[in-house]
């Protein structure tokens, strides 16, 4: 469990970063906490002649209320300041509430917002509430920056539209606002282990108890987090107290193509898993709507 | 033998550990932290097929890669084999072939065929992926359970796939009982292949020198001796001229016990090479080749009487051998059928064991290794209790053996004595209040929860005395300024050891324990000794330091009597200070004084005493094992959606005698314990049909963790045993009763649902699977 070698790159700021992603190509990767990759290297399932590291990229880091309606979250933050953070806490319950479950303290100490993005696990916790909330993502390239909304962003397992020369830089989380409701479950073998299915869902609710934004993410149950859109559509002007939850839960998980299936449960059962996990975030987001 | 030390015993005392200072400082050597000089290391080329002809090996390119030494293959180590048998099982056991490298054919994936030698483990695992292997796929045996009726062969010299096999009287003499019997039970039971898994994988550095012909060996090991004797008649080198040093090792479990095959590799590589070779196991390779165990089955059943009583017991019993197993599954495998009708009364019965051969890594020794025979026994009862419609505690109360029977055997004829079982099962149900658990439950299950209870009541030899095992050694010296050095062959692998000896060894001797000291784990210092396993460390370390120990004890008085002038009889000898029976206030003598006496002036030393406070003694167990017993009571509750299986209570209550040191007993016991419960719930070296292992890293390896364990409430119940000390062993108890309590108590929370529990381990997507079987087969019923 010894990495091929490699050469190290420690670029000072971000388009030196991306300068050296352009000029390496695909032998080159950036690392930035390393909790998936540095495992992955030692394992020898993958090897890089390069690793760009981003650890000096302060430009990458910290969480910033940008007006009204949105908080920016840069791509370097470690989930540990996301989980610390007050303003992450109050303006984007959800990204607060899924982060305790990403794997242990000691990886959330390292681990990033933008590395749990751009490595895009399909079980992992991020990518399903960036795309929940209708987040949009920045990327830096040599050919200048642009923005990539959360639902174009994943294009599979471990796989993102993210070019080998562009750099995720941060993250513009909206601000829900009004009567709001937001929760995550997810269901693992054990605490801090990668889901085996798992649920977010956001909800608005409007001054007649109606929905008028409803979203509802699933993890762990294909190639990349997804959205139940068809579930959300049926629900959208509804009385969230009139709905049955395990209904939505069947119906959030129906057709869902490709769920994974290994040692720790065939897909049907993590189907089943699903569809508990989105009853059981739906009563409490309702809850949370009605109640606060 | 009780202590001799004064009205203050330190045994039975919660005294701090001594290994902890450097421990938990970060400072304890184990294997990985020896550098020697010009040092090389080693790194393992494994098989990726589970069965397949080697057609050639091409190294060449990996030995042009800068910092590569050497890479060998069979042909060049193999053929250095002189002998190759373990002391533990005896010279000649033929039922385990164990090249070093893989010959002509590998057996499992994981399998050594080539070791790399570098000048540093990165480059040794760079010139490894260079070594190209010309493999021809085989069909591969990896279902142990289809592997006798399999018309491929893991050996080819042993077509029949089969190990060995024992068993008692035949099944057939049985049948008149169960045929008359009110009631018959059966089930078959399957359990999942475990790994041991210590925190420190395995690891060895091996240095020799040519001029001398010494060979120095640094291992994480539980047996020192057991490593040292097994290279000198590997490499065909006088005894004396091998050393093992071993300090701290990160865990055992049973999987230490003995040197595997790339020990052999090291130490006959290291005997051709120029400077030490290392060989760190990584995890990968740990879950890959370290071993399994605990993969089996068997058909259990029971015979009862309208009342519940037990008439009649068999098992039939199956177990996995991987394809390389260590120690011989045969002679350690037994126990399961011995013991498995535990401490109940029934009157007769039978077993019969099968030990198969598979292309999986090697069956090992692991804690409790018999623990199958408690499995397939507690469940059976459970089962038996929901068909007679009993409770079962109360079926438990009808059929189990109370003090007051004692001494009896079993029908295999295991003669037990000195056990408490129906004290501890009463003691720990009283811990839970069964009876409001109950109540709870009832009340749950109005609200749709599904909460259960399971219990585990065992028996257990400990400190057998096989010829390897039945004897210690210890050596005690008082140096000259009165401190105190206690040699003993150690093994410790996280057992406290050093913390028990020491506090022994005051004790017997009547010295200050700050004025002991232990060495352990140098064969070039320590008597000879057997080292940890066989839950054997307290008994026998107690009788080879109270012997000893108690002549030392003798030579102190005697000197102080001659230098005090009293007869020795009215010598008190108490905290390392002598003085005059009824004369406490006067001057006395120091054991520092008396020592200056036995080194420094001889001349005055009475007549008959020798010169020096050393002595060396060795301990012979009368006892063919001593018995020790506890229950595990488990409470839990299932989530029928996820199959999610939350431990409630855990409660132990165990009889090991009087304790040396209640806190290490209890870490024993806690350390068992949640490795039973990771063998219940989470733990799986699970292999696809095509024998590639799918569990090769701790994503898909779960080990409980903090999380996952609840508090666990030990009590004790203090029957001494007839040996030294009355002290029993307790190493491995824990790690026998906890798995099958947790089995009962999932079993019992989804008994209203008609559930039937027929393969481990309890994943949350396995509970599912069992709640919908019972609910097609109850439609299909209904």
């Amino acid at each position: 469990m010894k990495p091929a070698p490699f050469t190290y790159h420690a670029p000072v700021d971000a388009d030196e970063a991306v300068g050296l992603l352009a000029e390496l190509g695909d032998e080159a990767k950036a690392i930035a906490g390393g909790q998936s990759l540095v495992p992955m290297l030692a394992l020898r399932l993958a090897s890089f002649g390069h690793l760009v590291d981003l650890r000096r990229l302060d430009e990458l880091r910290g969480i910033e209320r940008r007006g009204d309606d949105t908080v920016w979250i840069g791509a370097g933050t470690t989930q540990a300041t996301v989980q610390r953070s007050d303003e992450a806490r109050a303006a984007v319950p959800l990204l607060a509430r899924a982060t305790p479950f990403i794997g242990h303290f000691q990886i959330r100490s390292r681990g990033t917002v933008g590395g749990s993005l751009a490595h895009a696990d399909s079980a992992a916790e991020y990518p399903a509430v960036a795309l929940t909330l209708d987040a949009e993502l920045e990327a830096l390239s040599p050919r200048g920056r642009r923005t990539i909304p959360a639902a174009r962003f994943l294009t599979g397992m471990w796989s993102t539209e993210l070019a080998d020369d562009e750099l995720l830089t941060g993250v513009n989380f909206p601000v829900w606002k009004g009567r709001c409701g937001f929760a995550i479950e997810e269901f693992a073998r054990r605490s801090g282990d990668f889901a085996i299915a798992g649920a977010t869902v956001a909800l608005r609710m409007d001054g007649d108890g109606h929905l008028d934004r409803c979203a509802i993410g699933l993890f762990g149950l294909g190639p990349t987090a997804v959205r139940a859109r068809d579930t959300e559509a049926a629900l959208l002007g509804s009385d969230p107290l009139e709905a049955d939850a395990e209904e939505i839960g069947r119906s959030a998980t129906e057709g869902l193509g490709s769920v994974p299936s290994d040692l720790h449960g065939s897909a049907p059962y993590r189907t089943r898993v699903g569809a508990a996990m989105v009853a059981r975030a739906w009563r409490r987001a309702v809850q949370e709507a009605l109640h606060g | 033998m009780a202590p001799t030390g004064g009205d203050a015993a330190y045994v039975g005392k919660r005294t701090l550990r001594v290994e902890d200072p450097r421990l938990l400082t970060g400072t304890g050597t184990y294997v990985d932290d020896i550098v020697r000089p010009g040092m090389l290391h080693a790194c393992f080329v494994r098989s990726p097929m589970a069965r397949a002809r080697v057609l050639g090996i091409d190294v060449s390119e990996a030995l042009q890669l800068d910092g590569v030494h050497a890479v060998f293959v069979a042909s060049d180590l193999n053929p250095g084999v002189h002998e190759q048998w373990y002391t533990l099982n005896g010279r000649d056991n033929p039922d385990t072939p164990r090249p070093p490298l893989a010959e002509d054919e590998v057996r499992f994936v994981g399998d050594p065929v080539a070791m790399v030698v570098a000048t540093d483990r990165y480059i040794a695992e760079d010139a490894a992926e260079l070594v190209v292997v010309d493999y021809e796929p085989l069909p591969p045996v990896v279902d142990y359970a289809t592997a006798l009726d399999s018309a491929e062969s893991v050996h080819a010299d042993r077509p029949d796939n089969l190990v060995g096999r024992l068993g008692g009287r035949p099944m057939a003499d049985l049948d008149p009982v169960f045929e008359r019997a009110p009631h018959v039970v059966s089930q078959t039971l399957y359990q999942q292949s475990h790994g041991p898994v210590p925190m420190e994988t395995r690891g060895i550095v091996a240095e020799y020198a040519a001029a001398g012909g010494e060979m120095t060996i640094w291992a994480a090991t539980q047996s020192p001796h057991e490593v040292r004797s097994f290279c000198a008649r590997l490499l065909g080198i006088a005894e004396h001229r091998v050393r093992v040093v071993m300090r701290d090792t990160g865990g055992g479990f049973g999987q230490k016990v003995l040197p595997q095959r790339e020990d052999m590799c090291v130490m006959l590589a290291a005997a051709r090479l120029p400077a030490a070779l290392k060989w760190i196991e990584d995890r990968q390779e740990h879950l890959l080749a370290a071993g399994q165990a605990r993969h089996e089955h068997g058909e259990a059943r029971m015979a009862l009487d309208d009342d519940g009583g037990i008439l009649a017991a068999t098992l039939d019993h199956v177990q996995d051998a991987g394809a390389y197993p260590t120690p011989s599954p045969v002679q350690s495998g037994i126990a399961v059928g011995m013991l498995f009708p535990g401490p109940y009364r029934i009157p007769e019965g039978t077993f019969s064991s099968r030990f198969v051969f598979s292309n999986t890594s090697g069956r090992v020794a692991y804690r409790g290794p018999w623990q199958y025979e408690s499995m397939a026994r507690e469940t059976l009862l459970d089962t038996a209790a929901r068909q007679l419609g009993l409770d079962p505690v109360e079926l438990r109360r009808r059929n189990m053996l109370s003090r007051e029977e004692l001494p009896t055997a079993n029908f295999n004829g295991m003669p037990y004595d000195h056990i408490s079982p129906r004290e501890t099962f009463e003691q720990a149900l009283t811990m839970l209040d069964y009876e409001a658990f109950r109540r709870e439950q009832v009340r749950a299950r109005e609200q749709g929860r599904y909460l259960g209870v399971g219990t585990c009541t065992y028996v257990e030899p400990t400190a057998g005395a096989t010829p390897f095992h039945a004897t210690e050694g210890a050596t005690i010296r008082i140096e000259p300024s009165g401190k105190v050095n206690v040699y003993v062959a150690g093994g410790s692998c996280g057992n406290s050891l050093e913390t028990t000896v020491v506090q022994l060894t005051a004790d017997s001797l009547g010295v200050a324990i700050e004025d002991v000291s232990t060495v352990q784990g140098d064969t070039a210092v320590t008597p000879y000794g057997a080292g940890t396993g066989g839950s054997r460390s307290g008994p026998m370390t107690a009788g080879a330091i109270a012997g000893t120990a108690g002549e030392l004890r003798e030579r102190i008085r005697a000197i102080a009597a001659h230098r005090l002038e009293v007869p020795v009889e009215e010598v008190e000898f108490v905290r390392g200070r002598a003085w005059a029976k009824g004369r406490p206030g006067e001057a006395g003598l120091t054991l520092a004084e008396i020592a200056d006496i036995a080194y420094y002036q001889v001349h005055a030393l009475p007549p008959g005493v020798p010169a020096g406070l050393e002595a060396s003694g060795r301990y012979h167990t009368p006892h063919l094992m001593i018995w020790a017993n506890a229950t595990h009571v488990c409470t839990c509750e299932v989530d029928v959606v996820t199959g999610e299986v939350k431990l409630l209570r855990y409660i132990v209550s165990e009889d090991c005698g009087p304790m040396i040191n209640p806190s290490v007993v209890e870490g024993q016991i806690f350390g068992g314990t949640v490795q039973g419960i990771g063998g219940a719930l989470y733990e799986h070296l699970a292999y696809d049909d095509d024998g590639n292992p799918i569990s090769t890293t701790f994503m898909d390896y779960l080990l409980p963790t903090a999380t996952e364990v609840p508090v666990i409430e030990v009590g004790h119940v203090e029957t001494p045993s007839p040996g030294p000390g009355g002290y029993k062993g307790v190493g491995e108890g824990g790690a026998i009763g906890s798995a099958p309590a947790v089995v009962n108590a999932v079993a019992d929370a989804l008994a209203p649902l008609g559930v039937r529990i027929s393969r481990l381990p309890l994943t949350p997507s396995s509970v599912v699977g069992f709640v919908e079987e019972a609910r097609t087969r109850q439609a299909v019923t209904l």
